[in-house]
């Protein structure tokens, strides 16, 4: 290799990066350092600055790339001392600095070259009158310095101190002082610092506090944040900065504001444990006055939190530990807030009790002095006090208290035990009766919750009996109160307990909750009954997710529910109550008790229990019971309660979920037992109790009844919690699938019955796909031509073939089956003969929304990676295209099939290729139909609220932001000419809130009248919820474009 | 760090109200019978499958829903809620026709805040009710040194508009309604 050739081009280029060749030949050992210092002799000291600096620099990048072994000790020596000689040299300075950095990090480096770099920088370099960037550099060598002879330059004393706080006094620049705190706080911490801490604290302290904002977009990302938790970190580095700090910090309380108030809080939280006892002490009445004021008086919420941090580290400071005497200042502040006291329900009370509650936090011995000083006085207020409406906010005092105290004993990883600093102790029995008082008062309900909650938290303070007395007490409150606010806290607390005690939870809270269940559900006019069973309902639905509980709910509920469907239809106490409302509310009764199920069992699945499938075995055969002997050909005019479809529906969500959990084993035998009782009407295997269903004929025939096909329910249900291993019971699965569709397309009764058909015939084709795949195409073609496009058929039995067809899409698009594309064709063919046959075209375009719906929330389908993107990638040109070609009113079944469709992609899809969509998303938004105008405005609504949009995006929302509030505002409204509902117009309305954070005001600003005066009038809509959010985002285009 | 010495530095906080939930008496018996999620799970249907229909009633603008709008409004001189000072009372708004009349309680009857509680009050109404409502807010009688004053002050029309020329008075009132929103929750 030719060195001196390589580096004349180069430097003669200026193009002052080292070739890769001549890196990896030093690197490799082909080419010697020395050689190339050699070649560059003549330009590193030539006499014209230019040619000097670009050889030094490719010196300096050369040696950043290289290997560093192969910088030996004399060649490092020779480099660290020619780059010291360049120290002088103005222009040369950066070069040198970064040469020296890399060298400093090579083993080869001594620590005597760390010392005389250290010194030939603090003699050479003057750093006033260099950039940023360069004073930059000088504190990277520096730290490199730092970092890998510590101890060299410990060893330099005074000499190194002195000369260091010189060097970097009076930097400004936020980039550069990171660095510094950073270095300051080692030496601070390492470094015999004890003469210097004037100077220290004249480099340090004079940023504090930081008011630094950076500038918008700022590329460096330096918050005044880092700044000043940097900072922090060098203030509370050394106890010698007390004596100066802490009069500094006394005078900044009278000056400080805001933020700044906030930092000052939280710096002084961050000193005192270093600077200690003593030196805080000294001052501390004074720095409590400071922090007090911002308790007691601040409007600001964090500062506050600032302020108690405070207090708390100073109480910790000055009494660490059990051992140190709570006098002097403890007692001055416990007396202070103790005055407040005497007045409860102002709201200073508050911020004394948060004062207490610091205390207790942070000290063993001032807490518990505080405690002995506090409760026995809130005991005699709360038992005389001078008002009764005085008596919550003294019961929310210690309730605080008890809680703080809960946070300290409590914590998983606490130090502090109740068992050892027995703090509560003396009060054990004025907290008992105070807590239960409260929990029988109305008013006091919700603190003594809360307290008594904290009280049980706290580790081995309660015995099990003084557990279940409050447990009874709060027992009372779920089954008699009637305030819905309480129950919540009610059932928060006992669901608390419940993970420390579950069995008093067990034997107390939920025989007394079922022993208020009522057998019967209440009569119409009963709303107050109907209120509390609900009410109940609510509780052991949160209660019953914990593993220990959940057995009990699974036969309360059972039992309930037989004994609902065995009563007489008949009901003769009460005549003014119509046997058809008596059942109504029956009906109503036992949905709700299913629903709580179905809600306990999601709850429960959602956190992971692996306990659900014990229960099938106790559940599902009863509930199959229930529904099976319900929908048998009845005596007269008799309709039983379970063959009601609304019952019918939850049974069946209960079944899938069941069924999904099973184990394939048990799954295959319940399924045949499902399909000998559906298909051949053996139910046998199926029920709990065989005698109550007599052995009939299949469900399914032709002549059954309409409670018979209802059945179809529960039977889709099973279906659709079918896994895709499962044998099934029967040879052919492209035979059952045809005989499905034919039940769906020729017997089915009536869309409810459509419903769950399509729905079991998507999931059989979803996971049976493997078995299916040679039949499929076939099924289809027939649907196609025998159902579909027989324009003679009855328009009911092609608009099922549709539905059956696009369901089968559905379930390979999921899977992302060709056939889903080719068959998918078809349909998008027939949007073009909007002319001939336009009922039928309109319910094709609809139907997209089959598709959009993809795999639901809770659905068991399975679904590939990125099906709803190919899907997307392939429906969009096709309808983009038949749009071009189509005319006049025929281009709108093509729109319609868009905002069908679009519920199926995510914002991100959209905005992908947003120049195409929003054009459409936008035409959408004139469309007559309410539903897919609301699927454009919620696409529209998560296209605005993505975050961190691209440059282009952002330009195109921009350019059409006018066009879509214009949109927006006229399905806001209710207009004549325009079919509504409440759902499109909230959509709209909250869409219309995103503008202002999103787009800028300019752009909108000639809008905003328009846009205020329009939403005047939504602020009228019939609708509440509506309403609602039409204030709200009116408010938001009030405050658009004011200043802040 | 107050540099100006507040009218009440304490003044009485009440335990927040509950939350008001609002007892349904329009809605018939019948779907009072079934619990809301049971009509709300079953979508309408974009292609015609089951479903059942939205109602369309007109639920009137009441009292509660006024009271819902203010009681989040923050106290000029303190960060409470003029619900928690009680300064504005559900029993103390008054609905009729197209006429709202709001009556507030100062803390003190010396409250020299009491006009700008009022304006912010004005300000919000004048936001988010409908233009066709006529609204009166009144100083709650024998609750204010110079009520007839403030009354008088709050309820021209010219005066309020001139206030709210006021660029300070105006982001003093917009931070007072910057929590309006909240609506009694936290």
């Amino acid at each position: 290799m030719d060195v001196s050739r390589i580096i004349r081009t180069h430097i003669s280029t200026a193009e002052l990066n080292p070739p890769q060749e001549l890196v990896d030949g030093v690197s490799g050992g082909s080419v010697a350092l020395l050689d190339v210092v050699k070649a560059l002799g003549e330009y590193l000291t030539s006499t014209e600055d230019e040619v000097r600096l670009k050889g030094l620099t490719f010196l300096s990048n050369l040696l950043r790339l290289i290997n560093p072994s192969k910088v030996n000790r004399q060649a490092t020596q020779t480099l660290t001392n020619f780059y010291l000689s360049k120290l002088d040299d103005f222009d040369s300075l950066p070069s040198a600095l970064n040469g020296l950095t890399v060298l400093a990090k090579l083993p080869t480096f001594d620590d005597a070259a760390a010392v005389e770099v250290y010194k030939g920088v603090v003699e050479d370099v003057n750093m006033k009158s260099y950039a940023q960037a360069t004073r930059h550099l000088v504190y990277v060598l520096f730290d490199t310095l730092l970092a890998t002879h510590r101890s060299a330059l410990k060893g330099m004393g005074s000499a190194f101190v002195n000369s260091y706080t010189k060097m970097v006094d009076g930097e400004k620049d936020p980039r550069n002082l990171l660095l510094l705190f950073s270095m300051d706080r080692v030496i601070l911490l390492e470094f015999d610092v004890k003469d210097h801490i004037e100077d220290f604290f004249d480099i340090t302290f004079c940023y504090f506090p930081i008011t630094f904002r950076p500038p918008p977009n700022d590329p460096y990302g330096i918050t005044a944040d880092d700044l000043k938790i940097a900072l922090r970190g060098c203030m509370s580095a050394s106890p010698y900065f007390a004596k100066m700090a802490l009069p500094l910090f006394l005078e900044k309380f009278a000056t400080a504001t805001g933020q700044s108030m906030k930092d000052l809080q939280q710096s002084m939280a961050a000193c005192f444990p270093t600077y200690g006892a003593e030196a805080v002490g000294e001052r501390g009445t004074e720095i409590w006055e400071g922090i007090k004021t911002e308790i007691l008086y601040s409007s600001d919420t964090s500062i506050e939190a600032a302020a108690l941090s405070a207090l708390e580290s100073l109480i910790r400071t000055l009494y660490p530990t059990e051992q140190t005497t709570p006098t002097g200042l403890a007692q001055d502040i416990i007396k202070e807030c103790l005055t407040i006291l005497d007045e409860p329900e102002k709201s200073q009370a508050l911020a004394a009790t948060k004062i207490l509650a610091a205390l207790l936090r942070a000290s063993p011995s001032a807490g518990k002095f505080a405690i002995s000083q506090t409760l026995p006085k809130l005991f005699r207020q709360f038992n005389s006090p001078a008002l009764p409406s005085h008596r919550s906010p003294i019961l929310s005092t210690i309730s605080s208290l008890l809680i703080a105290a809960q946070s300290v004993y409590g914590a998983p990883d606490t130090f502090r035990h109740h068992a050892v600093e027995k703090s509560l102790e003396p009060f054990r029995d004025g907290l008992m009766d105070g807590l239960r008082e409260g929990l029988r008062t109305a008013g006091l309900k919700a603190p003594a919750i809360r307290g008594a909650v904290a009280l049980v938290e706290v580790p081995g303070f309660w015995n099990r009996t003084e557990v279940e007395d409050i447990v009874r007490g709060m027992d009372e409150i779920l089954v008699n109160d009637e305030d819905p606010e309480i129950r919540p806290e009610v059932i928060n607390g006992l669901t608390s307990i419940s993970k420390i005690h579950p069995t008093t939870i067990e034997s107390i809270t939920l025989p007394l909750l079922f022993h208020n269940l009522p057998d019967q559900a209440p009569g119409v006019s009963e709303a107050t009954a109907r209120d509390k069973y609900r009410s109940i309902l609510g509780s052991l639905s949160e209660l019953c997710v914990q593993p220990a509980l959940f057995q009990t709910l699974v036969i309360r509920i059972t039992t309930k529910l037989d004994l609902l469907s065995s009563t007489p239809s008949k009901y003769d106490t009460d005549e003014s109550m119509g046997e058809a409302d008596y059942k109504e509310c029956n009906i109503a009764y036992a949905w709700d008790l299913l629903n709580t199920l179905n809600g306990v069992i999601d709850a429960k699945l959602q956190s992971k229990h692996i306990d659900v499938s014990k229960y099938f075995e106790q559940l599902i055969p009863r509930l199959f019971t229930l529904v099976i002997s319900a929908a048998q050909p009845k005596v007269g005019d008799v309709k039983p309660l379970f063959s009601d479809r609304r019952l019918l529906s939850i049974v069946a969500r209960v079944l899938e979920t069941m069924m999904w959990e099973l184990q394939p084993e048990r799954q295959a035998k319940q399924f045949a037992a499902v399909y000998a009782g559906f298909e051949k009407g053996d139910f046998k295997g199926l029920v709990h109790e065989p005698s109550q269903v007599a052995s009939s004929s299949s469900p399914l025939r032709t002549a059954a009844s309409v409670s018979e096909q209802d059945l179809i329910a529960v039977y889709s249900a099973s279906v659709q919690g079918l896994k895709a291993d499962v044998s099934l019971p029967f040879d052919s699965a492209a035979e059952y699938l045809s005989s499905k569709v034919h039940w769906t397309i020729n017997v089915a009764r009536d869309i409810f019955q459509v419903r769950y058909a399509l729905e079991m015939i998507c999931a059989f084709v979803n996971k049976r796909e493997a078995e299916l795949r040679d039949s499929l195409e076939t099924v289809l073609g027939r649907i196609w031509e025998a159902d579909v496009q027989d324009t003679t058929k009855h328009f009911e039995v092609r608009r099922r073939g549709l539905l059956v067809y696009l369901h089968v899409i559905k379930a390979l698009a999921l899977l992302r089956q060709p056939l889903a594309y080719s068959a998918l064709i078809k349909i998008i063919e027939v949007l073009s003969l909007s002319n001939l046959d336009p009922d039928f075209v309109n319910e094709a375009a609809k139907g997209f929304g089959v598709l959009a719906k993809g795999k639901e929330k809770g659905s068991h389908l399975t679904a590939k990676l990125l099906y709803a993107q190919k899907l997307w990638n392939f429906v969009l040109p096709k309808l983009i295209e038949g749009d071009k070609d189509a005319q006049g009113k025929g281009r709108i079944v093509y729109l319609v099939a868009f905002a069908s469709l679009l519920p199926l992609v995510p914002a991100s899809l959209c905005l992908s290729d947003l120049p195409t969509n929003l054009p459409l998303i936008l035409r959408s938004l004139s469309l007559g139909n309410p539903p897919q105008r609301a699927n454009a405005i919620t696409s529209l609504t998560s296209i605005l609220e993505t975050e961190n949009m691209s440059k282009e995006v952002d330009q195109i929302l921009h350019a059409q932001a006018g066009t879509m509030v214009e949109g927006l505002l006229k399905s806001a409204l209710v207009e004549e000419d325009m079919p509504s509902s409440g759902k499109v117009r909230s959509a709209a309305v909250r869409c219309l809130s995103t503008f202002p954070d999103v787009i800028r005001f300019e752009v909108l600003h000639s809008t905003k009248p328009l846009v205020l005066k329009e939403l005047g009038k939504a602020l009228d809509d019939p609708l509440r919820s509506v309403r609602k959010d039409a204030v709200e985002c009116r408010a938001q285009w009030y405050r658009y474009g004011q200043a802040t | 760090m107050s540099s100006r010495e507040l009218d009440n530095a304490n003044p009485t906080i009440f335990a927040p109200t509950t939350l008001h939930r609002r007892i349904d008496g329009s809605r018939n018996s019948k779907t009072k019978l079934w619990a809301e999620s049971v009509s709300s799970d079953e979508e309408e249907d974009d292609y015609g499958l089951g479903g059942y229909g939205q109602g369309q009633d007109r639920e009137e603008i009441d009292a509660e829903e006024v009271y819902d709008l203010l009681r989040s409004i923050t106290d000029p001189e303190h960060p409470v809620s003029l619900e928690q000072l009680r300064v504005v009372n559900l029993e103390d708004i008054n609905v009729a026709g197209n006429r709202v009349l709001v009556y507030l309680t100062p803390t003190i009857p010396h409250c020299s805040m009491s006009t700008l509680i009022g304006l912010s009050l004005r300000v919000r109404l004048l936001r988010a009710l409908p233009p066709r409502y006529r609204v009166d807010i009144r100083i709650k009688s024998g609750t204010h040194q110079s009520e007839h004053a403030v009354n008088k002050q709050l309820n021209d029309k010219e005066r309020v508009q001139a206030a709210l020329e006021n660029k300070h008075l105006l982001s003093v009132v917009e931070g007072c309604l910057a929590t309006a929103g909240k609506r009694g929750s936290d």
